[in-house]
């Protein structure tokens, strides 16, 4: 007795609770300029569960006000500082934010708000929760937790033999609250330190121990206790443990926020978080809720009103729980902090990791693929089988070499296999651009090169035949390099890749990111090569941000306890290819988008939005790509059967929509780099690659080419002899002109 | 005719503040009248300058005061959040890689400059700060030829 006495004492003095790690969308910046509409910022607000009100009165409120949006700033923690509550004045007109001002009306530049909670990483035996001190309590809950759970707490020692009597009696009328007899601390010791197994001999040492705790620690100390330790919830193998996680977890927003019917909501669930499940079973709990507040406004905690006024009020459970949206982006952030940290680290030692993830490319990514392949499926009988068809999507902003969004299949809420990370297929026409730009790199092609797409016929080290096919199994003869690359032909582009040499090429992919050695064999060249969709997202990236690589990250920061920076992530960038050969390529790839195997996006986006990018189809139709890149973003989208049964679907009809229409929701900026000096615009025509005169071909392409490039002209295009450096700069003065006019 | 017509050109290009979340420079590519497909973009015009819009102005003079106190780290990530404002702003690049010198990261930095030597193009100002940039990268590793031919590049092309 004495000696089960101490164990409690000791345990419970030194507790501390195993606190996950908290994981962090990135935050929104807001600046005059932004292109987010009043709906918009509003939209924003709400998904971080600021509540609409006529009047400002707490800090997690905003009401429209005439043209701009006032919102009451809850106080915020970012990776390198923070920020107090505090009022900010949005104003919005038709080009987006016009401007930003402070409570004492000054402009304020540039304000984040404050990034959204997408999860946490909690150990093996699943139990998560957020901590807090009284001070972030309201008030109202202790109250409401003694009126209902336990109404002689502030007098009891520890256990109540008055209520475990009336509980008795109770249960035996119908139409009452139900009385559990425990008192709170005694939840305490059953929560805290026994196991759930319902015996006699259990029920006197919690007695017992109840008594020693009580004894030994102020009310004030037990309730914050048990505020922060108890059951509330189960998610999957994820268990809700305090009050701080519930509301996060149910209302997605701090308990300081909530209103009277979500706190009664709250301790409605107290008595049993699967029967009182508020997602599953509404009206069972929005009854035991009403009776909650009958019997706080009974016990005077609350005014008849105000219970009655709350009890009119729906549950307000968000639909999906807080934490459990993203799992395949929280994959990526676990797979990356699993290199510097120990899952202990993790799951216990409280720290914030600020990631990179943006919800509204999220929501875009998830939205698009899951139609995308709801309009695509058809159930395939084999073995009498029907099969889905499978998909990812990785979304980065090239230039910071953020990875913005990650959908790792089709159920997005399912915590499985994430293919964004972990299916490695072939990458197929993927690959041309990369054959395509250590051609450019030798120096000995550019994008009116002839190259002949003409059968192949490969005599292999054991004497097979490589006898390779374009798509339409037919051959083009003579064509120039853009038309190669745009319409994706197979022969022109092995005669390419076989000249430049597979060890370069090799290099290249390896060069842009690929962490190793692709088997050198001719069909590489066509795209034997496999690589996930984030390892496709590092390959492209490249090509987006100019010849730059920057490893792609998800997680930018990673906070202690204290508040203190542990471990950054830091925007880093290493040039691996000029950017004259990678503007002339990724001219080539907005050829593609207008002319070639990616034109099916073109009434999918925004008209004046410049794309560029390639689609990719494996042997037999097994996977189904699309990469490309505007300005601002760069999505890879993979579309196929988790057992590479073949689709029959190519790039272009598979990934290629659920693309565009991604591309269209992130509402970027055009493809705009600048053309590097030595590089010229020129006139082709797409089927020859002869020079030409606007006039003089109704089939003319605008390509980026070396200055010193010699481009044979198109005959009777009125282009006098070629060469002679007098006409050559006429022929530019007059395409100049011509470019002004039009 | 035509050397008027480049005048007209580049007078048109030389932009004020870069509206944020817009693209420096040049107009969209694809936006002339005749073509029903966007075309290439054209090329970038002579003779504009970068200017920092206010909200990442205001997070540049933040960066200055953090890199002052020796937080070179905070400093990196408040220039960061003005690099997702402004991705294809050559001076924030520039910026960043002062901020990688300050810490002692000159590899890092040298990137930072030739990344913002590719978004320079047309203006001799931030070509010549992004050459300054991979210049003094180059003197911290020792490579003092590459460094003096760098230099040479900066004030030819904006003498100081």
């Amino acid at each position: 007795m004495l000696y089960l006495d101490l164990l409690v004492i000791h345990q419970f003095e030194g507790r501390r609770w195993t606190l996950p790690a908290q994981v962090y969308a990135a935050p929104l910046e807001l600046y005059a300029g932004l292109p987010l509409s009043e709906p918009e910022v509003a939209h924003e607000l709400e998904r971080l569960h600021y509540r609409k009100v006529a009047q400002l009165d707490r800090p997690g409120t905003y009401r429209l006000n005439g043209a701009r949006i006032d919102v009451a700033l809850r106080p915020a923690r970012f990776a390198d500082e923070s920020r107090d509550a505090g009022l900010l004045s949005i104003a919005t007109g038709p080009q987006g934010i016009e401007s930003l001002k402070d409570a004492a009306g000054r402009e304020v530049p540039v304000l984040r708000l404050e990034p959204l909670l997408i999860g946490s990483i909690f150990p093996s035996h699943g139990e998560d929760r957020i901590v807090l001190t009284p001070r972030d309590v309201p008030p109202l809950l202790p109250a409401a937790l003694k009126a209902v759970e336990d109404r002689r707490f502030d007098s009891h020692r520890g256990v109540d033999p008055q209520a475990i009597l009336r509980a008795l009696w109770v249960d035996a009328r119908a139409g009452q609250i139900e009385q559990g007899g425990s008192t709170l601390t005694q939840q305490l010791v059953r929560s805290y330190f026994l196991s759930t197994r319902q015996t006699l001999g259990r029920k006197i040492r919690e007695a017992i121990m109840a008594v020693a705790l009580d004894a030994h620690f102020t009310k004030d100390d037990l309730m914050n206790a048990y505020i922060n330790e108890i059951f509330l919830g189960q998610d999957g193998s994820r268990a809700i443990h305090g009050f701080g996680l519930a509301s996060q977890f149910y209302f997605g927003k701090p308990l300081s926020e909530l209103d009277l019917s979500e706190i009664a909501l709250l301790v409605a669930v107290v008595r049993g978080p699967s029967y009182y499940d508020p997602r599953r079973h509404a009206d069972r709990v929005l009854a035991r809720r009403n009776l909650v507040l009958k019997e706080l406004a009974d016990q005077r905690v609350v005014t008849a009103p105000e219970a009655a006024a709350a009890a009119r009020r729906p549950l307000a459970v968000t639909p999906r729980p807080a934490g459990a949206y993203y799992p395949a982006y929280l994959d990526f952030v676990r797979r990356t902090l699993r290199r510097d940290y120990r899952d202990q680290d993790l799951t216990e030692a409280g720290l914030s990791i600020h990631t990179s993830l943006e919800p509204r490319a999220q929501d875009a990514a998830e939205r698009a693929l899951e139609s995308e392949l709801t309009r695509l499926d058809r159930p395939k009988k084999r073995g009498g089988e029907p099969q889905s068809l499978q998909g990812a999507v990785v979304v980065t902003t090239p230039q910071s070499g953020d990875v913005i969004a990650i959908v790792g299949g089709r159920d997005v809420g399912y915590d499985g296999f994430d293919r964004a990370l972990d299916a490695r297929r072939a990458m197929g026409s993927l690959v041309k651009p990369f054959v395509y730009l250590s051609a450019l790199e030798s120096g000995r092609y550019h994008a009116a090169t002839i190259v002949q797409d003409e059968p192949v016929d490969l005599k292999l080290t054991g004497g097979q035949h490589w006898r390779p096919e374009n798509f339409n199994h037919d051959s083009n003869g003579p064509v120039p390099v853009a038309r190669a690359l745009a319409e994706s032909l197979n022969l022109a582009t092995v005669g390419v890749g076989l000249d430049i040499g597979l060890p370069k090429v090799a290099e290249t992919l390896q060069r842009f990111g690929l962490d190793r050695t692709p088997q050198q064999v001719p069909a590489m060249l066509l795209g034997a090569v496999d690589v996930t969709p984030l390892e496709a997202a590092q390959l492209f990236n490249g090509l987006a941000n100019g010849g730059f690589r920057n490893p792609l990250r998800a997680v930018r920061a990673v906070i202690g306890a204290d508040g203190k920076a542990l471990k950054a992530f830091p925007l880093q960038v290493t040039q691996v290819a000029t950017p004259e050969a990678v503007y002339q390529l990724d001219r080539l790839l907005t050829l593609v988008m207008n002319r070639g195997t990616g034109r099916g996006a073109r009434p999918l986006l925004p008209p004046d939005l410049v794309v560029a990018g390639k689609s990719g189809t494996s042997s037999d139709y097994r996977d189904s790509w699309f990469a490309g890149f505007s300005g601002s973003h760069l999505t890879v989208v993979w579309v196929g059967y988790d057992d590479d049964a073949p689709t029959g679907l190519t790039g272009s009809a598979g990934a290629l929509p659920a693309w565009a229409h991604i591309m269209a929701s992130l509402g970027g900026s055009s493809w705009n780099a600048p053309m590097p000096e030595g590089l010229v615009d020129m006139e082709i025509e797409y089927t020859t690659g002869r020079r030409v005169l606007p006039g003089c071909s109704d089939d003319r392409v605008t390509v980026a080419v070396p200055a010193a490039a010699q481009v044979a002209p198109k005959p009777g295009c009125g282009f006098p002899d070629s060469g002679n450096p007098v006409t050559t700069f006429i022929d530019r003065t007059h395409q100049w002109l011509h470019n002004l006019v039009h | 005719m035509a050397l008027i017509a480049a005048m007209t050109l580049a007078a048109c290009a030389s932009a004020g503040p870069v509206p944020p979340g817009t693209p420096a420079g040049a107009e969209v590519p694809g936006s002339a009248a005749g073509s029903a497909q966007p075309s290439g973009p054209p090329n970038a015009p002579p003779g504009r300058q970068f200017h920092l819009g206010a909200a990442a102005n205001a997070l540049v003079a933040q960066a200055h005061t953090q890199a002052s106190a020796g937080e070179y780290a905070a400093a990196g990530a408040t220039l960061e959040r003005a690099l997702r404002i402004e991705p294809d702003n050559p001076l924030l690049w520039v910026e960043l890689g002062r901020v990688q010198m300050g810490e002692g990261n000159a590899a890092q930095a040298d990137g930072m400059g030739r990344k913002a030597l590719a978004l320079a193009t047309g203006d001799p100002s931030a070509q010549a700060s992004a050459w300054r940039l991979i210049a003094d990268s180059l003197h911290a590793r020792g490579r003092t030829a590459e460094a003096l031919e760098a230099e040479q590049r900066a004030a030819s092309l904006a003498p100081q």
